[in-house]
C-alpha cells in the first residue's frame, strides 16, 4: 500500500526527493504535471461528434481497462461497501447474518481492550516513526561522507538487506537471537549486565522489543531514501557555505535539512502507514501478549474477525483504522507547507 | 618549532579522526548483519555444538547434517512451491491487467476517464485489514475461503502499478506511437511492440515490488491458507515453530537460512536496480 500515488497532484516532495527511474525519464519529477493536466477538465480538441477514430479508442479503451475495473469492483470497492454494511450486522458465518444497527459502533465505545490496543499501536508507532528518522537520517549521513567505494557498498547492503526478508522470518530470527537462553544478543546483554532477559515474555519490554525489531527490519527504507534525497543537494553549496564560514553544524540545520525536507516528509508518512498497521511480528512472536502488552490494531482486528469469527465487528475496528490513517495523512499533508521546503529543489 | 609542525599535526589529526570515523562505519556492516550470520552458522552445526553459550561464529568442522532434516522432517519444497507458484501468478497477472488499464488511461480519450482513474487513485488510500472481512465473507460464499485462489485472485489488481505504469507510458513519445499506426498496427499492437519495450525499467521496477510484497507476504496466506499442503514459506515456516522448538531448532534455523541465503546472493548482483525500484514505490 502506497501513498505516494494518491496524493500526486499536490506531492511536496516532486523535483527534490529521490530520483525515480535514473537513467529513465524522471517519472518522478515530471509525473506531477502529467497527473494534472490528465485531471483538468477537457481535452485540447472538442467536439460535439464522435470521429470513427475516437469511438474505436474508446471501446478499445474500455476493453482495455475491463479486467482491472472488474477485479476493482470485486476485491476493493465492493469489499470497502462491504465493510460498512458488514459493520451493521452480527456475522459469524455459521449462523445468519443478524442487523445489529450502529450496535458494534456502540460496543467498540466500552470496548477496553480495543482502546488498549489504539493505545498499544499509536505509541508502537511514534517509537517507531522517530527511530526511522533518526537512525536513517544518521546512517544516511554517515555514508554519504567521503569514503571508500567498498565500504559505502558494504554499508548500503549490510543496512539495506534485511528489508528484503519477510517478516515471517524476521520474527523467527528475533526470537532465536533473543531467546532466553540460547540467544546470542540476550548472551552479550548479560555480559554488560542486563541479565536474566526474556523480553518477549515481559510486558514492560515486550512492545519496546517489537519496535527495536522493527527497526532493524525496515531502517533500510528510510535510508535508501534519506541517502537519495542527500545526494541531490549539490556539493557546491556546501562549499559556498564553508567559503562563508558556516560550521558544519549550521550547516546541517539551514541548508541540509531543509533541502532534506521533502525526503523526510515522505519517510515520514510512509512509515507511520506502515507502523499503525503492524501486525506480522506481533502475531508471529507474541500473539498480543503477554497481557495485552503488544496487542496491535490490527491484530485485535485479525482476533476478532478470523479467530472468534466476529465478522461485523472486525468490519467496524477496520473502519475506526481507515477514518484514523485518512485523518493522520491529511493532517500531515496540511502541517507539511509549516516545514517543507519545495521551492528550493532546483 | 610548534608553530612549523602545527599544519602537519593537524593533518594527522584529521587522519586520526577520519580513521577513527570510518572503523564505526565498518564495525556497523557485521553489526546489522549478525543476526542473519548467527542464524546461518547455527545451521551448520552439529546437535551438540550449536546454540551454545557463549556462541559460536566460527566452526572448523560444518555439517550439512541440519539441511538434509530439512527434507525430511518439514515439507520445504511444498512450501516453496506454493510461494514460487502463488508470486508467478500474482506478478505476472497484476503485471498484465496493470499494463492494460495504463495504456488506456495514459493515450486513450473515453468518456469517464477522469473520474475512473481518480477512484482508482483513491483505493491506494485503503489498508487490507478494512477489506480483509468483507473480502473473507466473499470467499467463504464462494468456498474458496481455504484455498489458494483466495489468495492470488484479489492479489490480480495492483492500483498502485497501473498509476506508476500510467506515469512512464505518458512520458514516452507519441510520434513513434503515430508512426506505427499508420504502419497499420492495431491498439494491442502498438503497446505490445512499442510501449512495452520501451518500458522496460518500469516493469521490471514494478516486478521487483509486486514480487518481493507477494513473496514476503503474511497477512492474506495465515487468513486463508490453513492447510499445510497449501502453505506458502512464510506460513508454513511459521506453523512449523512450535513443533521444532523444543525437540531440534536447529531443522528451523537450516530452512531460515535456505530463504535467506539465496536472498543475500540475488541481492549482491542486483542491489542497485533493487533499492531503487524499492525506494521509489514505497512498500510494506
Amino acid at each position: 500500500m502506497s501513498l505516494s500515488a494518491s496524493t500526486a497532484p499536490t506531492r511536496p516532495w516532486r523535483g527534490s526527493g529521490p530520483r525515480l527511474f535514473p537513467g529513465g525519464r524522471g517519472v518522478g519529477t515530471s509525473s506531477t504535471t502529467q497527473a494534472t493536466d490528465a485531471l483538468a477538465p477537457r481535452g485540447r480538441r472538442r467536439r460535439t461528434r464522435l470521429t470513427t477514430r475516437e469511438r474505436r479508442d474508446a471501446l478499445a479503451a474500455y476493453l482495455l481497462i475491463s479486467p482491472a475495473l472488474l477485479l476493482f469492483i470485486c476485491f476493493i470497492a465492493g469489499p470497502l461497501i462491504g465493510a460498512i454494511v458488514l459493520s451493521l450486522f452480527n456475522y459469524d458465518l455459521l449462523t445468519p447474518p443478524r442487523f445489529v444497527g450502529l450496535g458494534n459502533y456502540r460496543y467498540l465505545l466500552h470496548d477496553s481492550v480495543a482502546w488498549k490496543s489504539l493505545l498499544v499501536t499509536t505509541e508502537f508507532t511514534i517509537a517507531s516513526v522517530v527511530l526511522h528518522v533518526l537512525v536513517g537520517l544518521g546512517l544516511a549521513l554517515a555514508v554519504n561522507r567521503k569514503i571508500s567505494t567498498a565500504l559505502r557498498y558494504g554499508l548500503r547492503t549490510a543496512i539495506f538487506f534485511p528489508v528484503l526478508i519477510s517478516w515471517a522470518v524476521v520474527s523467527l530470527i528475533a526470537e532465536y537471537t533473543l531467546d532466553p537462553n540460547f540467544g546470542f544478543i540476550t548472551y552479550y546483554l548479560g555480559q554488560l549486565g542486563i541479565h536474566n532477559l526474556n523480553v518477549f515474555e515481559n510486558p514492560s519490554t515486550a512492545l519496546g522489543a517489537i519496535v527495536g525489531v522493527d527497526l532493524w527490519h525496515t531502517v533500510g527504507f528510510s535510508f535508501i531514501v534519506l541517502l537519495a534525497g542527500l545526494q541531490t543537494i549539490p556539493p557546491y553549496l556546501y562549499e559556498a557555505a564553508r567559503v562563508d564560514g558556516a560550521g558544519t553544524f549550521r550547516v546541517f540545520r539551514t541548508m541540509t535539512l531543509p533541502m532534506l525536507s521533502p525526503s523526510l516528509f515522505f519517510v515520514i508518512v510512509i512509515s507511520f502507514i506502515g507502523a499503525f498497521q503492524i501486525f506480522d511480528p506481533v502475531h508471529i512472536i507474541t500473539q498480543g501478549g503477554p497481557g495485552n502488552a503488544t496487542e496491535s490494531i490490527v491484530q485485535y482486528i485479525y482476533q476478532n474477525g478470523f479467530t472468534d469469527l466476529y465478522m461485523g465487528y472486525a468490519a467496524a475496528l477496520g473502519l475506526v483504522v481507515l477514518v484514523v490513517l485518512l485523518v493522520a495523512t491529511l493532517g500531515q499533508f496540511g502541517l507539511a507547507r509549516f516545514w517543507v521546503h519545495n521551492e528550493i529543489a532546483d | 618549532m610548534a608553530t612549523t609542525h602545527a599544519p602537519a599535526l593537524a593533518k594527522v589529526a584529521r587522519r586520526a579522526r577520519r580513521l577513527s570515523a570510518n572503523t564505526v562505519l565498518i564495525l556497523m556492516v557485521p553489526i546489522f548483519l549478525a543476526p542473519v550470520i548467527w542464524t546461518v552458522v547455527q545451521s551448520f552445526l552439529p546437535g551438540s555444538g550449536a546454540l551454545r553459550i557463549p556462541p559460536v561464529w566460527v566452526t572448523a568442522h560444518p555439517t550439512i547434517a541440519n539441511y538434509s532434516s530439512v527434507f525430511n522432517l518439514i515439507p520445504f519444497f511444498t512450501f516453496l512451491f506454493n510461494s514460487v507458484k502463488i508470486t508467478l501468478i500474482i506478478t505476472c497477472g497484476s503485471l498484465v491487467t496493470s499494463a492494460l488499464a495504463a495504456y488506456a488511461f495514459a493515450r486513450l480519450r473515453f468518456p469517464g476517464r477522469n473520474a475512473l482513474f481518480l477512484m482508482f487513485l483513491a483505493a491506494l488510500m485503503v489498508p487490507n485489514v478494512v477489506t480483509a472481512a468483507p473480502t473473507y465473507v466473499l470467499m467463504h460464499s464462494l468456498h474458496l475461503a481455504t484455498s489458494q485462489t483466495a489468495v492470488w485472485l484479489p492479489g490480480l489488481i495492483n492500483v498502485f502499478g497501473i498509476f506508476l505504469l500510467r506515469q512512464f507510458f505518458r512520458g514516452i513519445p507519441r510520434d513513434l506511437e503515430d508512426a506505427a499506426r499508420v504502419d497499420g498496427l492495431s491498439t494491442l499492437g502498438v503497446l505490445r511492440r512499442i510501449i512495452l519495450p520501451l518500458s522496460k525499467p518500469a516493469l521490471a521496477a514494478l516486478a521487483i515490488l509486486i514480487g518481493t510484497t507477494t513473496w514476503n507476504d503474511y497477512f492474506w496466506p495465515s487468513i486463508y491458507l490453513t492447510n499445510r499442503s497449501q502453505m506458502t514459506l512464510t506460513v508454513g515456516l511459521v506453523s512449523l515453530q512450535g513443533e521444532y522448538k523444543e525437540g531440534s531448532p536447529l531443522v528451523m534455523f537450516a530452512a531460515v537460512s535456505m530463504t535467506v541465503l539465496p536472498l543475500l546472493v540475488l541481492f549482491l548482483f542486483t542491489q542497485r536496480a533493487i533499492t531503487q525500484s524499492l525506494a521509489m514505490t514505497s512498500f510494506r
